[in-house]
């Protein structure tokens, strides 16, 4: 057996490939593997459906609202679904997210990979492009579309269930609650090329997105504003300047949320650059 | 080229290279032989970058492999068969890696066809048997056509079939002129593939020698059957060789030749039926090299 050659190439001008270009080429590579990665359209599945039971819970929200008194109606909670989905969500896209490093780890297709990309930075670099792209367009596809559902489920019922007089009102919760997904979904890969486990990701993840934001309620004030005013999930909310009881205005707010990215992604870059793989 | 200096790796308190040392040529399959243990697979991992050394360096093509932009038209490597993702198809799996160098895809269907895998090109990988996951990782050693090629245990899982191809295709790469390095732990495989061999054990090189130097420094004796072998025995032992029986009649001669056994015999028309010269096969010259440096065997752990 006798093998083809592949086009020559020129050995100088190789070297001279620019870093940005070498970056791009690793990314759609990435790209690629996340498209035939069977476990991401699980993920993606499973954001869809916890969209859907987010909004037909507002759904029983607004049914026990128009059932009320109208002195109960007052002090109804706001249907809000940043509140209802996006935190589920988030948690299914920072999943997918750290798939994108620890599937690498768990099936051992780390090594063909570090074989093919030695520069291991450039290699998390590329990563990090892709889940950028990934969980900004899931963050603001599923915060629309939780927003549209949100809206036509509530029709020209009122505050304090309503939490928007007019529809552009939406955009800057929606717009604040997918750079939260995004955050999230980079701390996830952060996370993933620390731990190199999915399970252990997925649990930090989840600590982070759902379980420590629930329990964070049971603290005393103001230690109670104090440590919600920092967790990912409500940072959303302080970013977009919308009403809440937070503490952050939406510049300290977007420094907090780039802190969580630059340690998460810092620590990686240090772990995978100098582990043994 | 390939040149490994003064390369030591240390895993907490095991030493797993000691202060290696070796050069592997272009134009010849490089043997890298050794027990299970030995460092075999390590030091593959750490030429390409997988894993840092403890001190020492790698060098492949005088550089660092980290310092290769684009090495898989540089160095092709099959460390693992097993490290791909099983949900992933054949030719997704090569495509991925091809999209990182700009290398097109008509390329990976051209080395799945090469390996004998199209027809199951566009089939999950979790489905293949170890010697399909050997081809494509052989595959994908190959993508970019480079001149330097690291497979560690290619013959792992394959049949006589793909034995025969791989050996075919090692010979193939080195009259190329590429740099191949093949590691095994099975010196009758290496016997029929390699041009020169490196055997290594604990981590240290035992010995480096082309196969034929090899196999004449473990020359032995002479095996010699006749049906006059008492009268035989009388004329070598005569001639000054040191002459001995075998338990099924034959003679063992050693201090001297087949040719001068065969002339000594003609001279005496003693009819000859077998002269054979005999060697230590090679697997037994690797056995016995390798003993001190063995780490892991039946029966337990050799102790120190």
């Amino acid at each position: 057996m006798t093998l083809q050659t592949a086009p020559s190439r020129n050995a100088s001008a190789e070297t001279t490939v620019s870093v940005l270009a070498s970056v791009m080429d690793v990314a759609a590579a990435e790209w690629l593997k996340l498209r035939t990665m069977r476990a991401a359209w699980v993920v993606w599945a499973g954001a869809a459906v916890s969209t859907l039971i987010g909004l037909i819970i507002i759904m029983g929200h607004v049914g026990s609202y128009d059932q009320a008194t109208p002195g109960q109606q007052a002090s109804f909670e706001s249907a809000d679904p940043a509140v209802a989905v996006m935190p589920l969500v988030a948690f299914f896209i920072g999943t997918l997210s750290a798939l994108v490093m620890t599937t690498e780890f768990s099936t051992g297709s780390i090594a063909p990979s570090l074989v093919a990309v030695p520069q291991r930075r450039t290699l998390l670099a590329a990563k990090s492009v892709v889940v950028t792209c990934v969980a900004l367009a899931g963050g603001v596809l599923f915060a629309s579309l939780s927003q549209i559902g949100a809206m036509l489920i509530l029709g020209d019922r009122p505050a304090p269930l309503n939490p928007w007089t007019h529809w552009w009102e939406a955009v800057p919760p929606a717009a604040g609650t997918a750079v939260t997904t995004l955050a999230t979904g980079l701390v996830a890969l952060g996370l993933g090329a620390v731990l190199r486990s999915a399970a252990a990701t997925v649990a930090v993840i989840g600590a982070l997105t759902l379980v420590v934001p629930m329990f964070a309620h049971v603290l005393p004030e103001p230690v109670h504003l104090w440590v919600a005013s920092v967790l990912i999930p409500n940072l959303a909310p302080q970013i977009a300047g919308a009403e809440s009881a937070y503490l952050l205005a939406p510049p300290v707010a977007a420094a907090v949320l780039a802190f969580y990215v630059v340690v998460t992604l810092g620590a990686a870059s240090l772990s995978f650059s100098r582990r043994d793989s | 080229m390939i040149e490994v200096r003064e390369l030591t790796k240390r895993y907490g308190p095991t030493l797993a290279l000691d202060r290696l040392s070796f050069q592997a040529h272009p134009g010849r399959v490089t043997g890298f032989l050794g027990p299970n243990g030995a460092g075999k697979s390590t030091t593959l991992r750490v030429i390409v970058g997988l894993h840092g050394p403890t001190s020492g360096v790698a060098l492949v093509n005088g550089r660092r492999y980290a310092e290769i932009s684009r090495p898989l038209y540089e160095v092709g490597a099959l460390l693992d068969a097993g490290a791909v993702h099983p949900g992933r198809t054949a030719f997704k799996q090569l495509a991925c890696l091809a999209r990182s160098h700009r290398i097109g895809t008509s390329r990976v269907k051209t080395l799945l066809e090469q390996v004998g895998l199209q027809d199951v090109a566009h089939k999950r990988i979790g489905g293949f048997s170890l010697g399909m996951r050997q081809r494509l990782g052989i595959a994908a050693a190959l993508l970019g056509d480079p001149g330097v090629v690291l497979l560690d245990e290619p013959v792992n899982g394959l049949d006589a079939e793909g034995i025969h191809w791989v050996r075919g295709l090692m010979r193939t790469l080195a009259s190329e002129g590429r740099t191949v390095l093949l590691s095994s732990h099975l010196m009758s495989e290496m016997a029929l593939t390699v041009d020169h061999v490196l055997i290594i054990g604990r981590g240290r090189l035992i010995a480096e020698s082309s196969m034929e130097d090899l196999a004449k420094r473990f020359r032995r004796d002479i095996l010699v059957r006749s049906p006059m072998h008492v009268e035989l025995g009388g004329v070598l032992r005569a001639a000054g060789m040191s002459v001995s029986s075998e338990p099924r009649g034959g003679l063992v001669v050693t201090g001297s030749d087949t040719a001068t056994i065969g002339d000594l015999a003609a001279e005496r028309r003693i009819p000859i039926h077998e002269l054979t010269q005999r060697s230590a096969t090679l697997e037994d010259v690797y056995l016995e090299m390798t003993d001190e440096a063995a780490d892991y065997r039946a029966g337990g752990r050799r102790s120190l």
